[in-house]
């Protein structure tokens, strides 16, 4: 029989390399962001249009079931612009679990001032924002670009005619669009959350920061009568993007047709703007000037 | 190989100049840095961390730059700040492998070595409990813990005892002290309370407006001024100071019964003692002063620290 | 005046927050001077100082201090100052602001008040251009400081201080104690809770140590001491050959326990009769029968009480 002695004893394994440290941030974000049981919700309450879209596209494929269902209703089309109300479906209900999980991944970090002793470790501040990043990124390409490339593969799968081919670009189209958009995303989010103490408010901004302007830019169109005010008006501006990168029929009228070098240049002001905020938050010590 | 290399360190916060010109090589064990309010110490332990950059000189941990090796650094540094810090919505386990795995541990060696740990600081159950739920000790606890996970090589700690009662704090100050005696570890204590650092450091730094005020070996200046002496008494303290002197050695008497006196060499407590008999005396206290920290302190905020220059006592 | 009136009285007071417990059925008589008040967190000191400052009401007994009680708010908070632990001030406000504002809710004139808060500021020692800046840009040490001018400026009787040298460097904790040895000299109340016990020693006239809500022990730490029977008087003797003057001492049958010190060149003496111990100490000195290096009382002190009487977990031994 021996007497064991617990003490500190130095750690001589192996070490993972540094660019993976950036990895466990995303695990840990990841996991923080699905335990709980709301994100689940949401989850799936933003994957049950691609159910309803399903349908469709399996009634516009198949002429019994139309016949019986639809009793000699117009024709349905898969085409660009059934991808286009996809996609628009989907990339809002990425802003609502935008405006839930962003919050969750920083502001837990934020609340007991983490930051210090995060920052100790090494990982940088770029490594860290990169890491919730990715984790939010990760989770909102589940309701983005992942089911709706699944829809195109479906349509492909079922259509009669050979149809992938030459509909590739509305692949691209959507997993561009897509990317853009949760690119875009993820960025406001987080930088949101990092500017705001509480979590619900994080949510309620989150929104605000995307509709409120929207308001503003259409009070600007009707006084004075340009079309500029859509600039600040998100969903105008992502359906117009979408609309060309998919190359379906635009559907508002010529004269309030956007510039897509506009949209981009509001879209990378406003990630700039992001990038400043995190910048600011983000820091392992406040310098409190005066 | 010094732990801690310091030239000509200068950082800027602000657009004000907080460190100016630090020069010094730290070798010890243990090295407690003190210092006025504002004298930089924050800063300088920031600077190590490599959250500020210097914009002149530069600071050195175990040989690597802290400009250009910040992530080599980090990874053998433990940190544990003074204020609280954590993430409240974690257990507590869950928080040490997450800073243990973001050190570089595989995830398997990230829990075991968090548990070790947490058993080594003293959390029990506890662990398994939200940190938002924790005390205040606990929590000091908790970044100490953190701080250890992944076996570093220094360990910096700011203000350890920071709001603990008694008991906690003499717990704290033994951990520290096997720490040290365990001997991977090399530490950087921050304290405004000398007795935790005369009780855990060798070697101190002490700081002034944001230059080196002193740096000593606590040991090596311990074992000059040996022949001071400090008294409690109760009886006639005059008549006892007076055939003292008689006797050749300085002394002088306060209330309370104290007396404070400068024996020179060819006289030993044995001729106190008769003396006190003597006189009817009794003797209840003897205590030999050494040059103690607090002493060392306050000659170092007095003194004006040169700039750039290394000052020893 | 009532001689009963410079005292702080509690008769017999409890506090529970709901099912809670702040404190237990607690008397007591405070005279001026400086009173420590030592124990555990969560022991009930901040209950304690919120009861003498009239900020929380008791749930039974009575508290009264210098005669006056919170009815009497308008004198009541004349009084007293309070400098609480914690750290938290309106934002946006400079250091000359807060006082400021202290001061004129005691309904002073403007210039009063300034003239009481630049002599606050100047007693603690904070300088003139930290009164114009704004407290979230001050340092630890500084807010701990303009939290003390805030409780002295308007010239109490009683001041309440909840761990007041937090945070402070060691020249700034000097400087506060001579502070609070020269107020209290000027005949005030000054009640203080520390966790620092040796800075405790140093100026408290008289202890108060709590735990679990419960006073376990109160009064001057030598009497205090004296009382705490089961154990007795421990000395700690540094000399040359520890065994001889331990066989010695339990020859003369002076000692209850002898136990030689780690490194081999000293004893800790248990004894029950202190005169007699140090009378025959003396002795065998004069005998030169082992040289005598240094004498200290390893207990006598609010350390070794805080540990016989509340011991290691927070808990009444």
């Amino acid at each position: 029989m021996s007497v064991y002695k617990h003490e500190y004893r130095a750690y001589t394994g192996p070490l993972t390399p540094l660019w993976a440290r950036v990895g466990v941030i995303v695990r840990y974000a990841f996991a923080e962001a699905w335990s709980t049981r709301i994100t689940a919700t949401l989850f799936t309450l933003s994957v049950a249009p691609v159910i309803v879209y399903l349908v469709g596209i399996y009634l516009a494929n198949n002429q019994l079931a139309r016949t019986l269902i639809m009793r000699g209703s117009p024709m349905l089309t898969i085409d660009a612009g059934y991808f286009l109300k996809v996609l628009e479906t989907q990339s809002w209900l990425a802003l609502v679990l935008a405006a839930w999980i962003a919050p969750r991944l920083v502001s837990f970090d934020l609340a007991d001032n983490a930051l210090p002793i995060l920052l100790s470790h090494p990982i940088s501040r770029f490594g860290y924002v990169l890491g919730k990043l990715l984790a939010l990124f990760a989770c909102l390409s589940l309701v983005t670009w992942i089911p709706c490339l699944l829809l195109f593969a479906f349509q492909g799968y079922s259509s009669a005619q050979p149809w992938v081919m030459a509909n590739l670009r509305i692949a691209g189209g959507v997993l561009a669009s897509s990317l853009l958009w949760i690119a875009f995303l993820s960025i406001l989010g987080l930088a949101l959350s990092s500017w705001v103490k509480w979590r619900v408010v994080a949510t309620g901004i989150i929104f605000a920061v995307v509709f409120v302007p929207a308001g503003i830019g259409g009070i600007i169109t009707g006084i004075l009568r340009t079309k500029w005010g859509f600039l600040l008006n998100a969903p105008v501006m992502m359906t117009q993007l979408w609309q060309r990168i998919l190359g379906a029929p635009p559907t508002m009228q010529g004269d309030l047709y956007l510039p897509s070098t506009a949209i981009v240049t509001v879209l990378l002001l406003v990630c700039a703007a992001c990038v400043l905020m995190l910048n600011a938050r983000i820091r392992a010590r406040e310098v409190v000037r005066g | 190989m010094n732990v801690i290399e310091l030239d000509g360190l200068q950082v800027q916060l602000g657009g004000r100049v907080v460190l100016d010109g630090l020069t010094g090589e730290l070798r010890g064990k243990a090295v407690g840095l003190l210092g006025p309010n504002g004298a930089g110490k924050s800063t300088l332990i920031n600077t190590l961390l490599g959250f500020h950059m210097p914009t002149r000189g530069s600071a050195k941990v175990f040989g690597r730059d802290t400009r250009s090796e910040r992530a080599l650094i980090r990874q053998s540094v433990g940190y544990m700040p003074e204020n609280d810090s954590f993430i409240g919505n974690m257990t507590g386990v869950r928080f040490v492998r997450y800073m243990a795995e973001l050190a570089g541990l595989p995830a398997a060696e990230a829990l075991e070595r968090a548990h070790e740990a947490l058993f080594y600081v003293g959390l029990g159950e506890v662990r398994y409990r939200k940190i938002s739920t924790y005390s205040l000790g606990m929590k000091q606890l908790i970044k100490l813990a953190q701080a250890l996970a992944h076996g570093p090589r220094l360990l910096i700690l700011d203000e350890p005892t920071n709001g603990l009662d008694p008991m906690a704090r003499q717990r704290m100050i033994q951990t520290l002290q096997e720490i040290r005696k365990e001997g991977s570890i090399h530490l950087l204590i921050s304290s405004h309370l000398l007795r935790d650092i005369d009780q855990t450091c060798d070697e101190v730094l002490i700081l002034k407006d944001g230059r080196v005020a002193a740096l000593c070996n606590i040991e090596e200046e311990r074992r000059s001024h040996r022949n001071f002496i400090e008294l409690e008494a109760v009886g006639p303290t005059e008549k006892f100071c007076e055939t003292l002197r008689g006797i050749g050695c300085e002394c002088a008497s306060f209330a309370g019964g104290r007396i404070k006196l400068v024996m020179p060499d060819r006289i030993e407590s044995r001729d106190l003692y008769v003396v006190a008999s003597q006189t009817g005396l009794q003797i209840r206290r003897i205590h030999r002063r050494r040059d103690s920290l607090e002493d060392i302190f306050m000659r170092a905020m007095e003194a004006e620290p040169a700039r750039g220059e290394l000052v020893r006592l | 005046m009532n001689p009963m009136n410079d005292r702080i009285l509690f008769e017999n007071v409890s506090k529970f927050y709901g099912e809670v417990l702040g404190v237990n059925r607690v008397s007591l008589s405070i005279a001026p001077g400086v009173s420590t008040i030592v124990g555990p967190n969560g022991s009930g000191k901040t209950t304690l100082m919120n009861l003498m400052t009239g900020l929380v009401q008791p749930s039974s007994g009575r508290v009264s201090v210098l005669g006056l009680t919170p009815a009497d708010a308008d004198r009541f908070f004349r009084q007293v100052g309070y400098c609480t632990q914690f750290d938290s001030f309106p934002r946006r406000l400079t250091g000359m602001d807060f006082l400021m504002d202290a001061l004129l809710l005691h309904g002073m004139s403007e210039s009063e008040a300034f003239r009481l808060a630049r002599e606050a500021m100047e007693r603690v020692r904070l300088s003139d251009d930290a009164a114009g800046r704004r407290i979230e840009g001050y340092s630890k040490g500084m807010r701990q400081k303009i939290r003390l001018a805030q409780a002295i400026a308007h010239h109490p009787h009683v001041l309440v201080l909840d761990e007041p040298l937090n945070g402070l460097d060691p020249m700034a904790r000097a400087e506060s104690l001579a502070l609070f040895q020269e107020l209290s000299r000027q005949g005030m109340h000054l009640i203080i809770s520390s966790h620092i016990l040796d800075e405790v020693d140093r100026i408290s006239d008289r202890v108060i140590l709590i735990t679990g809500g419960y006073i376990v022990a109160e009064g001057d730490i030598h009497q205090v001491r004296r009382e705490v029977r089961d154990k007795p008087l421990q000395v700690l003797i540094r000399c040359d050959q520890p065994e001889r003057l331990a066989s010695r001492m339990f020859t003369d049958n002076h000692c209850v326990e002898a136990r030689l010190h780690p490194d081999g060149r000293g004893v800790f003496l248990r004894t029950g009769d202190i005169d007699e111990f140090y009378r025959l100490l003396n002795a065998i000195a004069v005998e030169g029968l082992v040289q005598i290096e240094a004498v200290a009382p390893a207990d006598d002190d609010t350390r070794a009480i805080y540990q016989y009487l509340i011991g290691s977990d927070g808990s009444p031994s």
